[in-house]
């Protein structure tokens, strides 16, 4: 099953280079697929990330959390309840987020399959392609992995006249790219917590400060390919949120989110 | 609490999975090279190259003394008239080490490098070839790089650097005059040996990872993924295509007399009879693809093939099992003295001989 999922996301790879001839721009292409195929999941997340949002100024939550601010269990159990007659997904804002691992991997696969660095990696591109008959493997192999600076079946990294250690490839522009696209996307997502001690917002906070480092772990390390993909979506994300008058900018700012709560007090 | 944990859990998942989709530098990355005199087999397998005693299969050495992350084998090394290892690696490192395994360190137990060349743009793949005191080694970056052997540098730097194209992944080979080598930008390259200018070059339509053939009546002959055997003109690169064949030819053919022998990766293994211009027989189907080439070894050709068998093939096209090592084998089984070593992946062990009547002498498989 997963090795179908892997054959379709190359021989799609495969297709859009066949088109464009440049895998750098077939994986962006590849990318803006990839976000309209999973627009609904997306779409479910604002809703989610909005509905949390307009509860922190419910009055009957407020309430609630007041009654009951020395009893955790209850309140959790009140919560709950307020979730489901107001038809809330507590993990419908971060659910979304993480359905975007198996993609990311799977991608990860197509991008390092498609280039075949490896003769082993030539061998399995060339049971992929037959997912779609009327691609020519033949003629399009070997890929060409050059794309601006970078060669996107390894890491990426501008040499440096010194060695350092932990950067065997240099200094790694599109990792700290990834690493501050991914903040600024999960910044603009994080809905304004009017209360203190806000779970979902201690969560979303949390996210914003992990996924930025995992991601751009994520990009040091492997085929930049995968870098391009990462900046391509989160660009995508951040355009797609400020389009829909969805982006919370204030939480870009230090303390943004807490000037919320101090004025939810007043 | 719960979510943050369960959050950290699926982040770690995700390293996980990722890190073990790399195949990080041990075996498995892709197939091993194997090389062999008639002492020693030399095994390029991951982060170490293993020396292996042909006589009881023990370990000798491996180089280098600790894995590193910055180096990964899978080229297979050549052996110079003076014994030098030479072997190109495909990690971050890009080196092209020659190790002297006649003078061991008695610290690291590992042999000491001759020289070493960390200049190519992009990892080594391809067997280099020795011509008279040079060493021709063509490079993932598709530069064919040529060394003075005879140079006495430690630091070695390229006497000559041609730029060819696409990624080379073949062994060159040489007439004499000439040197040939193919792309896998499906060019076949014709380089004049003294001057190193490209004679000519020829496109054939499909990547070409193996190695072009001379044959006695000087004729020379390529299997590429075009899926056709093609016959070339070495002095002019005038081609034609001679026979078709189901799938990529992987594996560079065998030339036994007048007979070419190669296999495809439908699994179909040929006879083509370069006096006569046709296939001696219709394809046989061992039982699975092959990316080897095939070894003459009697009066038989074996071929091995991914399933983890190898055949042996009779002049007359029958073929009957010679020996089941398991795994799968990509890599060409080489003759070491009277025995044939086999390397396949995802076997109990790394390396196998057999004798000539396909009974294994001894399995290697390292300690650590």
């Amino acid at each position: 099953m997963w090795e179908l999922f892997i054959s379709i996301f190359t021989s799609v790879l495969l297709w859009i280079y066949d088109i464009v001839g440049n895998f750098g721009i077939a994986i962006i292409l590849f990318t803006i697929l990839i976000r309209v195929v999973t627009w609904p999941l997306n779409a479910q997340q604002m809703k989610g990330a909005a509905a949390m949002q307009s509860l922190q100024t419910d009055k009957e939550w407020q309430d609630i959390q007041k009654k009951y601010a020395k009893d955790k269990e209850k309140l959790a159990q009140e919560q709950m309840r307020v979730y489901r007659e107001k038809g809330i997904n507590p993990f419908g804002s971060c659910l979304p987020t993480l359905i975007q691992f198996p993609i990311i991997i799977a991608l990860y696969q197509s991008i390092t399959r498609a280039l075949a660095v490896t003769p082993l990696g030539l061998l399995q591109l060339s049971r992929s392609g037959s997912a779609f008959s009327f691609l020519d493997i033949t003629s399009l192999i070997p890929l060409n992995s050059k794309f601006l600076w970078m060669d996107l079946g390894r890491p990426e990294g501008i040499p440096l006249p010194f060695e350092i250690g932990f950067l065997p490839y240099g200094f790694p522009i599109l990792a700290i790219i990834v690493a501050l696209t991914t903040y600024v996307q999960s910044k603009l997502t994080l809905p304004a917590s009017t209360t203190p001690g806000d779970q979902s917002a201690a969560m979303g906070n949390m996210m914003s400060i992990y996924m930025p480092l995992l991601l751009g772990y994520f990009a040091l390390t492997f085929p930049s390919g995968l870098a391009v993909y990462f900046i391509t979506s989160n660009v995508l994300g951040i355009i797609q949120y400020a389009m829909q008058g969805k982006a919370n900018w204030r939480n870009l700012l230090p303390g943004g989110n807490k000037q919320v709560v101090a004025k939810a007090k007043k | 609490m719960s979510k943050k944990f369960s959050f950290l859990t699926i982040v770690l998942l995700a390293v996980v999975l990722l890190s073990g989709c790399t195949g990080g530098t041990g075996r498995g990355t892709t197939w091993p090279g194997l090389a062999a005199n008639n002492d020693t087999a030399f095994l390029a397998d991951g982060s170490l190259l293993y020396a292996v005693s042909i006589k009881d299969g023990k370990e000798l050495w491996h180089y280098p003394a600790s894995p590193s992350a910055k180096i990964v084998f899978y080229s297979t090394p050549v052996i110079t008239p003076d014994g030098l290892v030479i072997v190109g690696s495909a990690g971050t490192d890009r080196s092209l080490v020659a190790l002297n395994p006649a003078d061991i360190n008695s610290e690291t137990k590992s042999p000491v490098e001759a020289w070493r060349f960390t200049g190519a743009q992009d990892h080594w793949v391809a067997t280099p070839l020795v011509i008279e005191n040079r060493l021709v080694a063509p490079n993932a970056d598709g530069k064919l790089y040529v060394f003075d052997l005879s140079d006495g540098q430690t630091n070695k730097q390229p006497v000559e650097v041609i730029d060819l194209a696409g990624r080379l992944w073949g062994q060159p080979v040489t007439d004499g005059k000439l040197i040939f080598v193919n792309s896998l930008d499906h060019s076949v390259f014709a380089i004049d040996k003294d001057s190193y200018k490209i004679v000519w070059h020829e496109d054939l339509g499909g990547a070409i990872p193996n190695s072009p053939v001379l044959t006695t009546d000087g004729s020379l002959y390529v299997g590429s993924f075009a899926s056709e055997l093609e016959k070339f003109d070495p002095a002019t690169g005038n081609h034609e295509a001679v026979e078709k064949t189901t799938a990529w030819v992987w594996g560079t053919p065998s030339l036994v007399e007048n007979n070419l022998y190669f296999g495809d990766l439908s699994g179909n293994f040929y006879s083509y009879n370069t006096e006569e211009g046709k296939y001696n027989w219709n394809p046989i189907q061992p039982d699975g693809p092959i990316t080897t080439s095939p070894l003459v070894v009697n009066d038989l050709i074996l071929v091995a093939t991914e399933s983890g068998s190898i055949y042996g093939v009779d002049v007359d096209g029958q073929s009957k099992l010679w020996s089941q090592p398991g795994g799968k084998i990509y890599t060409s089984p080489v003759m070491a003295g009277n025995l044939v070593l086999v390397s396949p992946l995802g076997a109990d062990a790394f390396l196998y001989a057999y004798d000539s009547n396909g009974h294994q002498a001894w399995a290697f498989k390292p300690e650590n």
